[in-house]
């Protein structure tokens, strides 16, 4: 079937933002409840033979990520100082092609649990963080996780962790077949009493929804999946949403600007084409879901007459709050080949520490799990004592099969300072102004990765490693899980959007992707986003219908 | 995933050393077109032993910075029963790289050698790197193994020894050899030694693990 296009002119009822996770599900969304959808991207489209299983390409020089030499940010930890360039990389880093960072990702879906979303009330205040409740509740939520699961395809076995949040239905599909690292990982954390369990993954483990199960090649995290077994938005969503005959996925079109008029309504788009020549689409409405720095971008470099510090930013608040999540763990050897550069990258996990603890002395909650890594990844560091060079480096280079990691994986806490905004000075490959980063960790996030390296060490001494590396908790320069920049609330005082995932200030302007977050939770927060997309589209559809947008 | 480790950051510092421009550059058509470059490179390196040939099909190096560049890779990763850099013909990607995807780079690499090649002759040494004995080497790289050329050449060589064939390095999946690694897209359990006999998943005491199907 010829894919549905539209002319820059035309005035269709959504323009989209982003194809990612959480662009994907609204484009479907939008498109199957009968309106016209143009979804930008700013990424080409690649098809299943375009992904590889090259490192180098798509490790170390961009291969479908945002590029340090295109899309340069600048980073400070101190919003005293200026910002620089970080040598060779972006401090936020997201998959810059149709299917966006859910395209990369390795998998992990995790659904928040119930205390995510009241853990300002249960905390009370923290000094210099911004510890708030959610203006929604897991169980507003709820359905739409267990949707994400259905129709997204996540593999998993309900029911097995006892600390699980309630569900209402199962997972689809049985969990994948466990791996060395998932054997060891459970025979030391149950040794300790601990629950581990299989773990959720957004990884077809059986034909599902006409695609095939996992090939078990052992490249997710930062890979496409060439056998489409891996539910990214660009396998999943995007073509259901083409499918409609109503939406069009407009690749290599970078949104710059959204445009408003005098009565402070958004009329569609700026954007540039693969030549770099500027358009504009026309739009009823304008939904953003270009992810955790490039939503709040998008709305500051959009400030008008009337909205002079940003669209949407009466409060002041976009691009603030911004949220990683910071971990710690272990590397660890064993005796016999593990062979992690086989299989889906993690296969078992455990939240025994999901909570937060106030006896710990620092607030924190995490959870963990046994992954793999590349090789390539894997071989240009050393543990500390071991030879970087010669025989002895060689020695370690040929115990790649030995080894496996201990993940942990929590909390960083909203802080006003942490943030996204223009820099002053910097230019992309566009001329438009590059994203300046300012980020500083909590110090009870540090003091909680550092708690999650010991956890981690523990379990991989019961289970018997004979070497453990832990990792060394650092300041935070950057990550890839982009969250809470435009937060959801009730106050337009105090945040950017509704509980609908409207703005607060411009009535037919939506946002929803991890922008939308106002706490961290505890990594892996695709689900949660791809969940709140599907929640938010039903209300956008709902509003549309009413006539209230 | 939100910071490097200590080496990993020492190393980047020392690279960012070498030159203030990125490692990490261009897109993928560069990349392709690195890659069409190396398929066309020499590929008549000798495979191990003694003597050592000059290495030759190179593009960007000139056959004496070649010869000391796989000289010093040669005794980061050294040959023996399991195959080294020169096996896997790292100089080939190193190569390749600087006369492509990191272009930039090769001036400031370029500098880096020569000064490499000037301290190792103000020691006395007649002969190039190239030709001195397993032993010199060493110790001369005892001396140099903290510099930002030495560090910069220690990631080209990783990345040459384990980065796909086609970029130039890890001949015949040599390096692949070497870490253990298999060079397959498809696997089916078991993957290793520990899930050969997994017995399953136990429930733990008050949960009732269900599926699909029903309870598990």
């Amino acid at each position: 079937m010829a894919r549905k296009t539209y002319k820059p002119s035309e005035t269709v009822d959504f323009v989209v933002v982003g194809s990612g996770a959480s662009g994907g599900v609204m484009a479907r969304e939008l498109s199957r409840a009968g309106h016209s959808v143009v979804c930008m991207e700013q990424g080409p489209r690649m098809a299943p033979e375009d992904f590889e299983h090259d490192e180098l390409k798509y490790r170390n020089l961009s291969g479908i990520t945002n590029n340090p030499v295109a899309n340069p940010q600048t980073f400070r930890s101190d919003p005293n100082k200026k910002a620089e360039r970080l040598p060779g990389r972006n401090a936020l880093t997201y998959a810059r092609i149709v299917g966006g960072s859910s395209a990369h990702f390795n998998a992990n879906f995790w659904r928040l649990h119930e205390i995510d979303f009241i853990e300002g009330s249960r905390w009370g205040s923290i000094e210099g963080a911004s510890l708030v409740d959610w203006p929604i509740t897991y169980a507003e939520l709820e359905p739409y996780y267990t949707k994400v699961e259905w129709e997204v395809g996540v593999s998993g076995l309900a029911g097995a962790s006892p600390f699980d949040p309630w569900r209402s239905k199962p997972y689809p599909m049985p969990p994948l077949p466990v791996k060395s690292s998932g054997v060891l990982f459970e025979k030391g954390a149950r040794k300790l009493g601990l629950h581990p369990f299989p773990a959720p993954m957004a990884i077809n483990s059986m034909f599902y929804k006409g695609r095939p199960a996992c090939a078990q090649c052992g490249l997710c995290g930062g890979f496409g999946c060439e056998v489409m077994a891996k539910s990214s938005s660009v396998w999943t969503m995007i073509p259901e949403a083409e499918a409609t005959g109503r939406c069009e996925v407009r690749s290599e079109s970078y949104v710059f600007r959204i445009g408003m008029n005098a009565q402070g309504r958004a009329t569609g788009v700026h954007y540039f084409d693969r030549d770099k020549v500027e358009h504009f689409q026309n739009a009823r409405a304008v939904v953003v879901c270009a992810n955790g720095s490039e939503t709040p971008r998008l709305l500051l470099n959009s400030a008008t007459n009337s909205q002079p510090e940003g669209l949407a930013n009466s409060s002041g608040k976009v691009g603030r709050y911004l949220m990683f999540n910071k971990g710690g763990g272990s590397m660890a050897r064993f005796e016999h080949p593990l062979n992690e550069y086989k299989g889906a990258n993690v296969t078992r996990i455990l939240h025994d520490f999901y909570d937060s603890d106030a006896k710990r002395g620092f607030y924190g909650g995490g959870g963990f799990d046994a992954r793999s890594g590349g090789p390539l990844t894997w071989g240009q560091n050393v543990p500390d004592g071991t030879p970087s060079w010669g025989p002895g480096f060689k020695d370690y280079l040929a115990s790649y099969t030995y080894w496996m990691n201990c993940s942990g994986h929590g909390t960083s806490l909203a802080q006003e300072t942490n943030r996204v905004d223009l820099d002053p000075e910097l230019k992309d490959a566009w001329g438009i102004p590059a994203m300046r980063v300012t980020y500083k960790d909590h110090p009870d996030d540090i003091k909680h990765a550092n708690w999650l390296v010991d956890r981690s060490m523990e379990i991989m001494d019961a289970a018997g490693a004979i070497q453990i590396e832990p990792s060394e908790v650092g300041p935070a320069s950057g990550g890839v899980h982009l969250l809470g920049t435009c937060r959801m609330g009730n106050d337009p005082a105090t945040s950017v959007i509704d509980k609908y995932h409207r703005t607060h200030d411009v009535k037919n302007l939506f946002l929803c992707d991890g922008s939308s977050m106002v706490t961290s939770g505890r990594g892996q927060p695709t689900q949660t986003i791809e969940a709140l997309s599907f929640r938010a589209a039903d209300y956008i559809n709902r509003f549309a219908k009413a006539g209230e947008i | 995933m939100d910071q490097n480790s200590p080496s990993r950051r020492q190393f980047m510092a020392a690279v960012g050393n070498l030159a203030s421009v990125s490692w990490v550059t261009l897109y993928w058509p560069q990349i392709a077109q690195a890659a069409e470059q190396a398929e066309h490179a020499g590929h008549d390196h000798h495979m191990g032993g003694a003597p050592v040939p000059a290495p030759a099909g190179f593009t960007t190096l000139t056959p004496a910075e070649a010869a000391d560049v796989d000289a010093i890779a040669n005794q980061i990763v050294p040959g023996g029963d399991l195959p080294g850099a020169r096996d896997a013909k790292v100089v080939h990607f190193i190569d390749n790289s600087l006369g492509s995807f990191w272009a930039e780079q090769l001036p400031s690499f370029r500098k880096g050698l020569a000064a490499f090649q000037a301290a190792w002759k103000s020691g006395g040494s007649p002969a190039a790197f190239a030709a001195a004995p397993d032993e010199q080497q060493i110790a001369f790289l005892r001396q140099v193994d903290h510099t930002a050329f030495f560090l910069a050449v220690r990631r080209l060589t990783v990345l040459g020894l384990i980065a796909w064939p086609k970029y130039g390095g890890n001949f015949e999946n040599l390096g692949w050899k070497l870490l253990g690694v298999e060079d397959n897209h498809v696997w089916t359990p078991p993957f290793g030694y520990y899930d050969v006999d997994y017995p399953g998943f136990k429930p733990y005491p008050g949960t009732k693990p269900y599926t699909t199907e029903g309870a598990v």
